[in-house]
């Protein structure tokens, strides 16, 4: 059975660590009958909560990787991608985010809005996934819904609106009255699974029609045929849903829901508004990049009949074997269809298609636009885009940063010598931005990305997810070289072995390149060396640029020019003048004055507005440049450029200095020359490692 | 490599007594809509990053992104006009001089930007020599804005630019000869210069020269695509 698209629901749950949310996941699936059994998420009877399917997650607790789940509620399905709780991980926060239309904002009724709610929030604002909120926990000591209520609109500008009131609080929770029907539900039975409606208590009546009035009042905002009917007297409940479903996909309206997950409290009647007030695929605009027109965004249609376009947002290894999650955009699949990935155009065709429910799958014939399938067997990176072949349509931007940072791998014991490549090639699939090679002087095995936790994490995973026990070396920066002066070359390269002789002679000049692009400039003139050989020089050149010779780091362009050179009509061949312009190179490079370039970064760090002295300073001490801070309301974004060798460990410096308030994000910027002081230190330090490492 | 500070719109005030702003007082470049008060202003912060000064620009209305587009494109605009040569050596250097604060969504307070300022001081030792203050509400911003900007300018001893917006239709001058909306608190300003566009080209006029006559004919044309003095 394909669902409506319509009837279709793909929501995330966000929220600050250890407000409930992978238990709230639990008692969802449980409810819609997708399990039969609850578990807790610290797995005290060793199974584990059913979302939280590495074993990583299970054991700490926490929600890494975004397994994605489906389940089927008042004939809707709904797709639950179990978005990361943590601020570490935000490439999974990141592509969990791209497939969502919606989202369900779990906060805590004691704790309210925490430095994780203000982040996850912040990213679903980012990416504009409207959301509903549920206060979970109100039957702990000092729950206070109202509160949390107050910090969702002063804190994140939410226009947040009870949709329930409590009956009862802490211990004597006992169930919620819903103000659009104005009706007690009481959750009975075993795990809650009953729901029995009865008349509002009466002490909670007055409180209850106060509360309407609130909430009519703000969904009135969002409907005019609402705004009369309030004022003619003759509200139908069906009237409250729309203007409610309007103000919240408009993300101008946070309907709220309470209750509390472990206590089977209030869980089926935010199912409810899963279906009621967050949007179908067919109310979220999806953009793609055409490649053919130089990425030119193309709005999708949630069209079955239309060309497909789908993204493969994760791979998982499972005992079924490599498992693509995709979400389909535009158009439909069937078994046995051909599909052709955007970025290498290779073919793949559609052995089996399921859905997946955690880590247990459910096979289908056919999936439509809005949907959430898994596929079996297709060779493929995360982020790869699939169309039918009728587009060349790419989700995401095929240009990939090159990695900025390094660390060497060494397995403890053979066993873990297999896994550990196991789990490498995984990686380099899942994630283009990391990458893997052996470094043939010291043999080792090294592993570069995009920033040190980004490494952090797949090390870690190595280790839980395929058993491989590795040492890892100290992160390493990834520098590069460059000349600074203009310098003259002549240089012949003569050898006499016995057989045939070489001959080749270059002379021109290098010269530092505006653009950090390698250029070579052929000024021969009059023959001096055949036509023929030019090309082996340009590619001696080149291939020196690989590694330099002031710290054994590539060298980033340089403009080289050829303008005289002689051969031997025997003895001249490729070979002789590709190794003439090593030579070439090699005497004019240190004339040439190489200096040291590093990565900056370009870090922004967003905080309360109080810890921008102390965000400043930090970047300040990291040899940062501060461009700019931006204030808005309660929170500032301080901009920044700062090395990335000064860049390690920020994540706990940071930390401490706002008391966990404050989120950074860093990308590449540029190539900069490092100090001279801070240069020659480094020459030395990275000398000493390469003798170290040819030991 | 030709002298910005030669042909620079702030060439203007060699003209006036004092022939600077000077640390302590407020300046307001005046202009209708579209004449490019945004970029004049930054042809006053450029004139200052040339003299090796460090500045604040203060943003009420763009985001950083853009106030930083705004000068790499009036930057590489010099870089051919002036034939400039160390491009990246300046730009680098004037990037380090130059800080933004940004106040979006009408988040902005004299209070904070008095915070803000001590933060760059005593957290990163910037201290600035001048602020430049775009997006001001001129004509409805409060009587006690302009006095803490007055207060602002003597405490951290910085000259500041701020810019207001003219209209066509209200034509309206005090009795010491400011036009609208500066005649409301000309006198806690030191200087006013208006950009004015016309059929004979564009100029920058001397309109409040501190506590002096402003001197007949006290104006230079400027080259409109630039912004720079015509000599």
């Amino acid at each position: 059975m394909t669902p409506e698209i319509e009837h279709i629901r793909n929501i995330g749950i966000s929220a600050h660590i250890d407000s409930g949310k992978t238990t709230l996941s639990e008692r969802i699936l449980y409810y819609t009958k997708r399990i039969f059994a609850v578990h807790e998420v610290k797995g005290k009877d060793g199974v584990g909560a059913t979302m939280d399917s590495m074993e990583l997650e299970r054991e700490r607790g926490i929600t890494i990787s975004s397994a994605a789940t489906y389940c089927e509620w008042n004939n809707h399905t709904i797709n639950i991608i179990d978005t990361p709780g943590h601020v570490d991980f935000t490439i999974e926060v990141e592509r969990s985010l791209r497939v969502l239309d919606g989202s369900i904002l779990v906060l805590c009724a004691v704790g309210g809005v925490q430095s994780q709610t203000i982040t996850v929030d912040r990213q679903m604002n980012r990416y504009k996934v409207p959301r509903i909120a549920f206060i979970n926990k109100c039957d702990r000591a000092g729950a206070n819904p109202g509160r949390v209520v107050e910090q969702l609109c002063a804190r994140l500008n939410h226009n947040a609106v009870l949709m329930q009131i409590p009956i009862g609080l802490e211990g004597e929770l006992a169930g919620v009255v819903d103000l659009v029907s104005m009706r007690a539900i009481y959750f009975e039975g075993p795990y809650g699974g009953d729901l029995r409606s009865d008349d509002i208590p009466d002490y909670l009546l007055d409180d209850a029609r106060k509360a309407r009035e609130v909430m009519l009042d703000a969904a009135s905002m969002f409907s005019d045929r609402l705004m009369e009917a309030i004022i003619e007297g003759d509200v139908s409940s069906g009237l409250i849903h729309e203007a409610i479903r309007t103000g919240t996909i408009s993300r101008e309206l946070t309907p709220v829901f309470l209750g509390a997950a472990y206590k089977n409290i209030g869980v089926q009647p935010l199912l409810d508004a899963v279906t009621l007030y967050l949007p179908s695929p067919m109310d979220v605009k999806n953009i793609a990049l055409d490649l053919e027109q130089e990425e030119k965004e193309v709005v999708l249609v949630s069209e079955p009949s239309a060309p497909l376009v789908a993204l493969a947002f994760k791979l998982e290894v499972t005992p079924y074997g490599q498992l693509t999650y995709l979400r389909i955009y535009q158009g439909s699949i069937k078994k046995g269809d051909d599909l052709v990935n955007t970025r290498d155009r290779k073919r793949v065709k559609v052995g089996r298609l399921a859905r997946m429910h955690a880590d247990k799958m459910e096979e289908i014939s056919i999936a439509r636009a809005g949907d959430i399938v898994t596929l079996f067997g297709v060779e493929c990176y995360s982020g790869d885009t699939f169309t039918d072949g009728r587009l060349r349509y790419a989700m995401t931007s095929i240009f990939v940063p090159e990695p900025v940072i390094s660390l060497s791998v060494s397995p403890k014991d053979n066993k873990s010598e297999i896994k550990m490549a196991k789990a490498i090639n995984r990686f380099v699939r899942e994630d283009p931005t990391f990458r893997s090679y052996v470094d043939h002087e010291s043999g080792e095995n090294i592993i570069s990305g995009m920033g040190e936790l980004h490494l952090e994490i797949y090390v870690e995973r190595m280790k839980r997810e395929f058993g491989a026990e590795v040492e890892t070396g100290m992160p390493q920066v990834s520098y590069r070289e460059a000349i600074s002066a203009r310098a003259e070359f002549d240089y012949i390269h003569k050898k006499q072995t016995g057989g045939a002789g070489q001959y080749g002679r270059v002379a021109g000049f290098m010269e530092p390149s505006e653009d950090g692009v390698y250029e070579f400039i052929n000024s021969i003139k009059g023959g001096v060396i055949p036509t023929e050989y030019i090309p082996a020089i340009d590619k001696g050149f080149k291939s020196c640029l690989k590694k330099g010779r002031l710290i054994g780091f590539p060298v980033l362009g340089m403009k080289i020019t050829i303008n005289d050179g002689q051969f031997h009509s025997v003895d001249s061949s490729e070979l002789a003048f590709t190794q003439a312009a090593i030579g070439a190179f090699n005497q004019a490079y240190f004339k040439a004055k190489p200096i040291i370039l590093e990565p900056i970064m370009k870090v922004s760090v967003e905080s309360p507005s109080e810890y921008q002295g102390n965000v400043m300073a930090s970047i300040n001490q990291r040899r940062g440049i501060i461009i700019s801070s931006a204030e808005d309301g309660m929170f500032t974004n301080v901009e920044s450029e700062v090395p990335l060798a000064e860049m390690f460990g920020y994540a706990t410096a940071l930390r401490s200095l706002t008391q966990g308030k404050a989120e950074f994000t860093m990308e590449f910027s540029k190539y900069q020359k490092v100090p001279e002081s801070i240069a020659e230190e480094l020459k030395k330090t990275l000398v000493e490692r390469s003798k170290g490492g040819k030991k | 490599m030709q002298d910005f500070i030669d042909i620079s719109p702030l060439k203007l005030l060699e003209m006036s007594s004092r022939k600077e702003l000077g640390r302590g007082k407020l300046g307001v470049l005046m202009a209708r809509a579209g004449v490019g008060k945004t970029a004049c202003l930054i042809h006053i912060a450029f004139d200052k990053l040339f003299r090796g000064e460090k500045l604040v620009h203060i943003s009420l209305e763009d985001a950083p992104e853009k106030v930083t587009s705004y000068y790499n494109v009036i930057f590489y605009d010099l870089v051919k006009a002036l034939d400039m040569k160390n491009e990246t050596e300046n730009k680098m250097l004037f990037d380090r001089n130059r800080m933004i604060l940004a106040y979006m969504n009408r988040s902005f307070k004299i209070k904070r930007l008095k915070e803000n300022l001590k933060t760059l001081v005593d957290k990163i030792e910037f201290l600035p020599d001048s602020l430049i203050v775009d997006g001001l509400d001129f004509e409805n911003a409060d009587r006690d804005i302009f006095e803490g900007f007055k207060e602002l300018a003597s405490e951290f001893n910085v000259e500041i630019w701020s810019s207001a917006l003219s209209h066509r239709h209200i034509t309206d001058v005090n009795e010491r000869g400011i036009p609208y909306p500066c005649s409301r608190v000309d006198d806690l300003l030191s200087i006013v210069i208006q950009l004015q566009s016309t059929q004979s080209g564009v100029f920058l006029k001397l309109i409040k020269d501190h506590d002096s006559p402003v001197l007949p004919d006290a104006n230079v044309r400027l080259d409109p695509n630039t912004f720079l003095v015509v000599t």
